[in-house]
């Protein structure tokens, strides 16, 4: 059996990543500690933890954003290991560092890479200078006094970006000339609410393109390979929604190209670990840089189920030292796998988030189903946190395979007491269009029809005020208070 | 007496009587025979007329969730004294809402303050953005029934104005 430089991993994160994270910790063999808010003392991963240390906050966020309490937490239980997950302190190149001073492993790149990779201005700049493609733009830092007119420069649709973000947070996309200011001034004060840094740049808004990224894995010996491409391009408020591997968009050619100017962009700033390089893809063909997120993306099991490898377990031998057990020839893709995340959303609304008891939970289950899921019955959907619940992970032999399981898997989701996107995303997947793979980052907006809930059919209502009826106590009581007088039975009357 | 559920916005009305063979479901003109089995936890054989079908089955409060052919609904009783009473009444300009769930960044103004119809009384995040919610009105400041940091649902009272008296 392998040997490991820590026996615990902490695991600094919640929800359903926090769950997966363990999963993968204890089938190594190795002890899994959480740390969790109060608010989310009845999440699965607490239960299963070997450790689970409570840390707390003045809001749940505040508490899983407090790099003190965690590391604190991480001595308490003598992990030697921290694995941030996705969002919270996953890119926070100050909390790497502070792992590295205490002694701990943080499972992700150095924090040199953290920030210069963080820094989307310069993350730009540096694989600008390295030769590979980005978009036109004006960065604010260049010369603050003249943003204004290097922006309107830049020519319109632009969209403001915070040069400290991520995730489409603060993103704000601009048709005209007159409401530049006015939007620089909001997406100013939005990133420094968001990431205390409220410098922007914009770039040139392609119309209509594609989200495509590359998944990359590098060990701290030098050797890093790419693990494919995801299409993430079906988003809604700049948040993904679908992801798939492989994306119907691409041929061997391009699909050669773009992943290896993602292992290329990767070398050049000494990746190592888990990371994922993001680009925008025109109608044309062509790509530019977008960022790289340097962590455990929310969409990898795509990527795992297409080459049928653990990227946890991977990160966490990386983590350790491992060089890469495999090379790029090894990896083979496989099939065709397509993530769904639900949501606890009213899409018909506006995709506002939705809150209540989580009821009665039924998860698909059957061959190329996966289901990532932190929540269980009795649960409160509450707006602390982000609004994703769960993600459904199909795998089918090709891409018609997985839609047709996804279809089947879909309707066997059974969540009630709390309003979700599921019906949502059925919808979607039987839009001819997505049927067609001709998916871009506008596609919910060209295609309101997705989001609209149709009119049910009259036997649906009918069927639906039986049950209510029958389950309801004021109705029922009422009926059983009337001895009975009709005898009819069958069939409506009209 | 007929009862109703809302469902989708629209207001059913219906109800249920006894027969000697179980119970019928009067909807409108229609009539039809109606039976609900139990088959295991949450799980129901609904039947309707002389169809069958499987349904899951959660309610909570006035709220009956259902799971039929593959998605989920929400019917939620309506009780006959709030169908008569007018609605929002409680919605006037005077009140400012939640419009969706989510937390206060800040309210920029004080019980007591003066403000004008449009002025922002509390800056709210939700879905990652920041709104602003302002006055519906002329008029001062009530009530301030949320507190910086604080997380609320949707529709929840965030600010009381007192409106100005017309002069």
């Amino acid at each position: 059996m392998k040997s490991w430089p820590f026996d615990t991993v902490l695991i600094a994160n919640r929800g359903e990543i926090a769950l997966r994270i363990l999963r993968s910790v204890q089938q190594l063999g190795l002890k899994a500690a959480v740390v969790f808010h109060r608010a989310d003392s009845r999440a699965p991963a607490v239960r299963q933890a070997d450790h689970a240390i409570e840390i707390t906050g003045t809001t749940p966020v505040a508490a899983y954003l407090d790099s003190a309490q965690i590391l604190q937490a991480a001595k308490q239980c003598g992990a030697g290991a921290i694995h941030p997950g996705y969002g919270f302190l996953s890119e926070n190149a100050n909390f790497a560092r502070a792992c590295r001073d205490a002694g701990i492993r943080f499972v992700g790149p150095t924090p040199e890479v953290i920030d210069l990779m963080g820094d989307k201005v310069r993350a730009r700049a540096f694989v600008q200078k390295h030769g590979f493609p980005v978009a036109p733009s004006a960065i604010e830092d260049d010369a603050p006094g003249t943003f204004l007119e290097r922006a309107r420069a830049v020519g319109f649709p632009l969209l403001i970006k915070p040069a400290a973000g991520g995730g489409g947070k603060g993103m704000r996309v601009v048709r005209t000339a007159d409401q530049l200011a006015g939007e620089i001034e909001r997406a100013r004060s939005e990133g420094q609410r968001y990431f205390g840094d409220g410098r922007l740049y914009v770039e040139r808004y392609i119309e209509n393109p594609r989200h495509i990224e590359v998944q990359v894995l590098g060990d701290t010996h030098g050797k890093l390979v790419h693990l494919y491409e995801r299409e993430c391009s079906v988003q809604r408020r700049f948040q993904k929604i679908v992801e798939e591997t492989p994306s119907p968009a691409l041929d061997e050619v391009r699909r050669r190209e773009i992943c290896d100017t993602a292992a290329g962009i990767s070398r050049s700033a000494g990746y190592s670990n888990a990371g994922t390089v993001e680009f925008i893809y025109g109608m044309g063909g062509e790509f530019y840089f977008l960022e790289m997120n340097t962590r455990l993306q929310v969409e990898h099991p795509v990527t795992e189920q297409l080459l049928g490898i653990d990227l946890v377990a991977e990160q966490l031998r990386v983590a350790a030292g491992d060089h890469l057990s495999f090379t790029q020839d090894d990896l083979k893709p496989r099939g065709h796998a397509i993530e769904f995340r639900v949501y606890a959303e009213d899409a018909a609304a506006g995709y506002l988030p939705t809150t209540g008891p989580i009821l009665l939970l039924r998860e698909p289950t059957g061959e190329g189903v996966r289901v990532d899921t932190g929540i269980v019955a009795g649960q409160e959907v509450t707006a602390a946190f982000d609004p994703m619940l769960a993600k459904l992970v199909i795998t089918g032999s090709d891409r018609a395979d997985a839609m047709a399981r996804a279809d089947t898997a879909l309707r066997d989701y059974v969540l009630l007491g709390c309003k979700t996107n599921l019906a949502f995303l059925r919808r979607l997947l039987r839009n001819p269009a997505f049927v067609a793979g001709e998916v871009h980052t506008g596609f919910l907006d060209a295609h309101p029809e997705v989001a609209a809930e149709p009119a049910m059919a009259p036997d649906t209502v009918n069927a639906l005020l039986a049950v209510a009826s029958m389950a309801s106590r004021p109705v029922k009581d009422a009926a059983d208070a009337v001895p009975a007088l009709h005898s009819a039975i069958g069939g409506w009357r009209n | 007496m007929a009862q109703a559920f809302r469902l989708g916005g629209e207001l059913h009305e219906v109800w249920l009587s006894r027969t000697p063979r179980g119970y019928d479901l009067h909807i409108g003109e229609q009539r039809v025979a109606v039976a609900l089995h139990g088959r295991g936890e949450h799980v129901h054989e609904l039947v309707v007329g002389d169809q069958s079908r499987s349904v899951y089955v959660a309610v909570r409060g006035d709220n009956v969730h259902v799971h039929l052919d593959g998605e989920a609904h929400t019917l939620a009783y309506s009780h006959n004294l709030e169908r008569f009473a007018s609605e929002g009444q409680d919605r006037s300009e005077a009140t400012a809402r939640a419009p969706m769930p989510g937390s206060v960044i800040s309210i920029p103004v004080e019980a007591g303050q003066a403000v004008k119809r449009g002025d922002v009384v509390v800056v709210i995040e939700s879905m990652k953005m920041e709104t602003a919610i302002c006055a519906g009105l002329d008029g001062t400041v009530e009530t301030i029934h949320v507190q910086q940091g604080q997380t609320f649902e949707r529709d929840s009272l965030l600010v009381t104005l007192l409106p100005t008296e017309a002069p």
